[in-house]
């Protein structure tokens, strides 16, 4: 089950922030101010306002990247929910000074090796990369700290040293499926029983190469991305990360926690196409997507919403559409739809474990978040009954599908169910 | 489901060059193989400082992958679709025969296409973002690799790629034999490659990580004496006393997984089967560093090991190892047999007191005792070996270590040259002698086997521990 969730978003830091800035319809997408955008062909971008709000866990740390504090604070966000958040400790100086995040272990009551951290990460510490190599180029000289966290690997790595695991921990790098993928390799780990709870989400920050490199494809709206709407011009670019505690019912409920959601099932597919057109047809995730229902036991018409990819590319939403219409039917055009992207941008390799945790809170809260408002028409080629102008309620919603679609073509659909829906 | 995974493909490209017999043939030399100079002209490299890398010949990539479709891939794609594709030649599976969502794409890699990565930075910086090339940003993402693999033999499976330095070769090993266990995959493609681009190399350099040329006496007398350093004094030693750094490697492995069963049936020779996997992680290392977590490290490979003892069929029942092999411990005691002997290495796990004995512990001592060679990513850093030294005397706890193997002498740092040389350990292969040793180090405690005849393996256990923390372990058996 999930039993809590940590976000970073344009919306602010936290879950709350974003949760009230999607349901009111409102959008993180704003100029561009992390870099100069007058340069480039577009200028917005969904940023997490910084500096971070005082208590932040990492602050003191300068080996860590900007995408390792985004999701060292999902984490502990996501670890508090769930009632196993490790106290922040005093501890001797020289052991501040090595690692400075450092926390109690989570393990601590769970076991050695019986945590796991998952994450999706698409350019980790690019960021800090790009500062030391501009510096190297002649701008200003960053010293070799900044670069320590530079890896893809970095965010995960860094949740885990901070909160003392010692289970395993991966990091998937499969550009926009990275957080999708990360969470169904951690509920396999789980269900074979190599882990007793795992840290399952995505961390990215915003970057000039990835901010350069979409534009060059011409993948970029110029203003806030419309997915599904006619007209649309291609994705925002956003940064964040997100976090799921994800554990067995029984330990969850042994501690007195209600499950926010269960993780039912998920699936994973490629198109096998393009290095980046998805398939037209969308049958590589529309088989994603049937992959995760069959792995939930549940079928297409126990699927009362989807939460989804939802980019704004022309090109990726009608594939998407085509997928849910193989998948759904007859129902596809009335299934409600939501794309949080249209809030907080492309998360890259943290969005689908972003929209993972939106979905979760739909499940949760009964009610489905809008697109932004002033929304175009919908458009006829990919004809989603998407959530509009203010949200939908759905209070007996019992399961969802979110998927995330990649570059590469990787595919990667997560069912989601309330608690009730899959005890009955 | 859980089903008997094999190997029977097994496509590489190295510094050694094209193919299982190219690798087979340097590892049972124990040659290094010719270094090249890295680009220093990008103005990133400190002097003085590490100059030289293993690279994999592109150019005789030519037979496995036309220009037509190289020119289109950066350079990890264009050695990990040609790996691929001699796996599946090898197989004798056409790749036709691999298309469809019955087939999964693993693939570690620990830096991704870094001069595609690179470039395009150096052009948004230098000559503004509009200059950003849409070919090097497409190529610039760390799955371009696995989605190039897919979209040659159109493999429409679970398509993933894993980052986790050093630790990411296992990792990927591990979770396509899980997908084919499971029966999310029938088969799977999995390998790891890596590119140095001159930027990656510096950056190594700088961190302290790359060997560098610090000749001493007895390098200076072998020298004299004809004997061939390679890199010019810059050497992996892995396990040696002088070792200073690691070698910078490029190349691609890719191993075709499939179901024990179905390879039978398919008349195809299995080259080892794989019965466990498993991974964890050190907090107390740094980012870029190794940390002093040993004895929890070991603890953690023994737990791996107690999970899949069914698999590697022993009972639980500590039975003698055939000895008389050559173990590869030196210094510590020798033949520690029963459950309490407690830790009698002699060398500190750095963490506290080992792993204990228990009762609880027959299926893991049993499956170490079991266990006949050991396959170690130990490649010449100061810190990484030692800490690989302690984690697996704090696993075996006082129990004579089987044989270690270091390919990274050969192969360089790179985890496909690694993920090709376990492989072919459990298939039986000869290895040479440990390529860069000369002096054993009293403080690990062991030493690298020296490269006489050692029988076929039964049960191999393969270690890589990664700069960062990560840890990672695969258990292979012969087929």
């Amino acid at each position: 089950v999930v039993s809590g969730v940590g976000a970073v978003s344009g919306f602010g830091w936290g879950v709350e922030a974003l949760w009230q800035g999607l349901h009111a319809g409102a959008t993180a997408i704003r100029r561009l101010r992390r870099f100069d955008p007058t340069p480039h062909r577009t200028h917005l971008a969904a940023e997490v306002p910084l500096p971070a709000p005082a208590g932040a866990p990492g602050g003191g740390d300068r080996r860590l990247s900007l995408a390792d504090r985004f999701a060292l604070a999902a984490a502990v966000e996501a670890l508090a929910a769930a009632g196993l958040a490790p106290p922040d400790r005093p501890r001797p100086a020289a052991e501040r000074a090595r690692q400075p995040a450092a926390r109690e272990s989570v393990e601590q009551g769970i076991g050695e090796g019986a945590v796991g951290v998952y994450f999706g990460s698409s350019t980790g510490g690019m960021w800090e990369s790009e500062g030391f190599l501009a510096g190297l180029l002649g701008g200003p000289r960053r010293t070799l700290h900044t670069l320590a966290a530079q890896q893809v690997n970095g965010p995960g790595d860094a949740v885990a040293r901070a909160l003392g695991v010692t289970g395993p921990v991966a990091t998937v790098s499969s550009a926009c499926a990275s957080g999708a993928l990360a969470i169904g390799a951690a509920l396999a780990a789980l269900r074979t029983g190599e882990i007793e709870v795992a840290l399952a989400g995505g961390a990215d920050s915003l970057c000039q190469l990835t901010y350069a490199g979409f534009n060059a494809l011409r993948a970029v709206d110029e203003g806030p991305c419309r997915p599904f709407q006619s007209g649309r011009g291609g994705m925002s670019v956003g940064e964040g990360a997100a976090v799921l505690v994800l554990e067995p019912l029984a330990r969850a409920l042994a501690r007195g926690v209600t499950p926010l959601a269960v993780l039912a099932g998920a699936g994973a597919t490629c198109d096998a196409h393009h290095m980046t057109a998805p398939e037209p047809g969308g049958a590589g995730a529309a088989l994603a997507i049937a992959a995760a229902l069959a792995d939930a036991g549940l079928g297409p018409g126990d699927i009362d919403f989807v939460n989804a990819h939802g980019t704004g590319t022309p090109l990726n939403d009608t594939a998407e559409w085509r997928a849910l219409a193989e998948v759904f039917g007859a129902r596809a055009a009335s299934l409600p739809v939501t794309a949080t992207k249209a809030g907080v941008g492309h998360l890259l390799g943290s969005s689908g474990a972003l929209e993972a945790v939106v979905t979760v809170l739909s499940l949760a809260r009964g009610e489905l978040h809008p697109v932004p408002r002033g929304a175009a028409a919908v458009d006829p080629a990919c004809p989603v009954a998407l959530v509009v102008d203010r949200p939908l309620r759905l209070p007996a919603a019992r399961a969802a599908v979110s998927t995330s679609l990649a570059f590469g073509g990787a595919n990667a659909a997560l069912v989601l169910a309330r608690p009730a829906a899959t005890a009955a | 489901m859980s089903r008997a995974v094999v190997v029977t493909g097994l496509g590489t490209a190295g510094a050694y060059g094209c193919g299982r017999a190219a690798l087979e043939r340097a590892l049972a030399a124990g040659e290094v193989p010719a270094p090249a100079e890295i680009d220093r002209s990008g103005g990133y490299h400190r002097r003085p400082g590490a100059r030289r890398l293993l690279l994999a010949p592109m150019t005789a990539l030519a037979p496995w992958l036309p220009p037509a479709e190289a020119r289109r891939m950066s350079p990890p794609s264009r050695l990990a679709v040609a790996a691929a594709r001699m796996a599946l030649a090898e197989a004798a599976i056409a790749p036709e025969e691999v298309a469809g969502p019955a087939t999964a794409v693993v693939i570690a890699t620990s830096f991704g296409p870094s001069s595609f990565s690179e470039a395009l930075v150096r052009q948004v910086l230098t000559e503004g973002p509009e200059a950003a090339s849409p070919y090097y940003f497409t190529e610039s993402v760390a799955n371009a690799a696995a989605a190039q693999i897919a979209i040659s033999c159109a493999a429409r499976g679970a398509n993933l790629t894993l980052c986790q330095r050093e630790a990411g070769a296992l990792l990927a090993l591990g979770r396509g034999a899980a997908e084919v266990a499971a029966g999310r995959a029938d088969r799977a493609l999995v390998g790891a490659v890596d590119e140095i681009a001159p930027l990656t190399h510096a950056l190594l350099d700088r961190f302290g990580g790359l060997a560098r040329r610090r000749p001493d006496r007895a390098e200076a007398a072998a020298a004299r004496q004809g004997e061939r350093a390679a890199g010019g004094g810059e050497v992996g030693r892995p396990f040696d006393r002088r070792r200073n750094g690691v070698v910078a490697a490029q190349g691609a492995t890719v191993l075709l997984l499939e179901t024990e069963e179905a390879a039978w049936r398919a008349g195809r020779r299995p080259l080892a089967r794989i019965l466990g996997w498993g991974s964890a992680f050190d907090p107390s290392a740094p980012p870029s560093g190794w940390g002093r977590g040993a004895a929890q490290l070991g603890r953690a490979m023994r737990r791996l090991l107690a999970r899949c003892a069914p698999e590697l069929a022993v009972d639980g029942k500590l039975t003698s190892r055939e000895d008389g092999e050559g173990g590869s411990a030196i210094g510590g005691p020798a033949t520690g047999v029963g459950a309490s002997d407690g830790p009698a290495t002699g060398v500190a796990a750095g963490d506290g007191p080992a792993t204990g004995v228990s009762a609880s512990d027959g299926p893991a001592i049993a499956a170490l005792r079991a266990i006949d060679r050991i396959v170690s990513g130990a490649a010449g850093t100061r810190a990484g070996d030692r800490l690989e030294a302690q984690v697996l005397h704090a696993a075996w706890d006082g129990l004579p270590l089987p044989p270690v193997l270091v390919p990274k002498g050969v192969t360089g740092e790179y985890g496909g040259g690694f993920l090709g040389a376990l492989v072919l350990a459990a298939a039986g292969a000869p290895f040479g002698p440990a390529a860069g040793f000369g002096e054993p180090d009293p403080a690990l405690g062991l030493a690298p086997h020296d490269g006489g005849p050692l029988p076929a393996p039964r049960l191999l256990l393969a270690s890589s521990l990664a700069a960062g923390g990560a840890a990672a372990w695969v258990v292979l058996g012969a087929p």
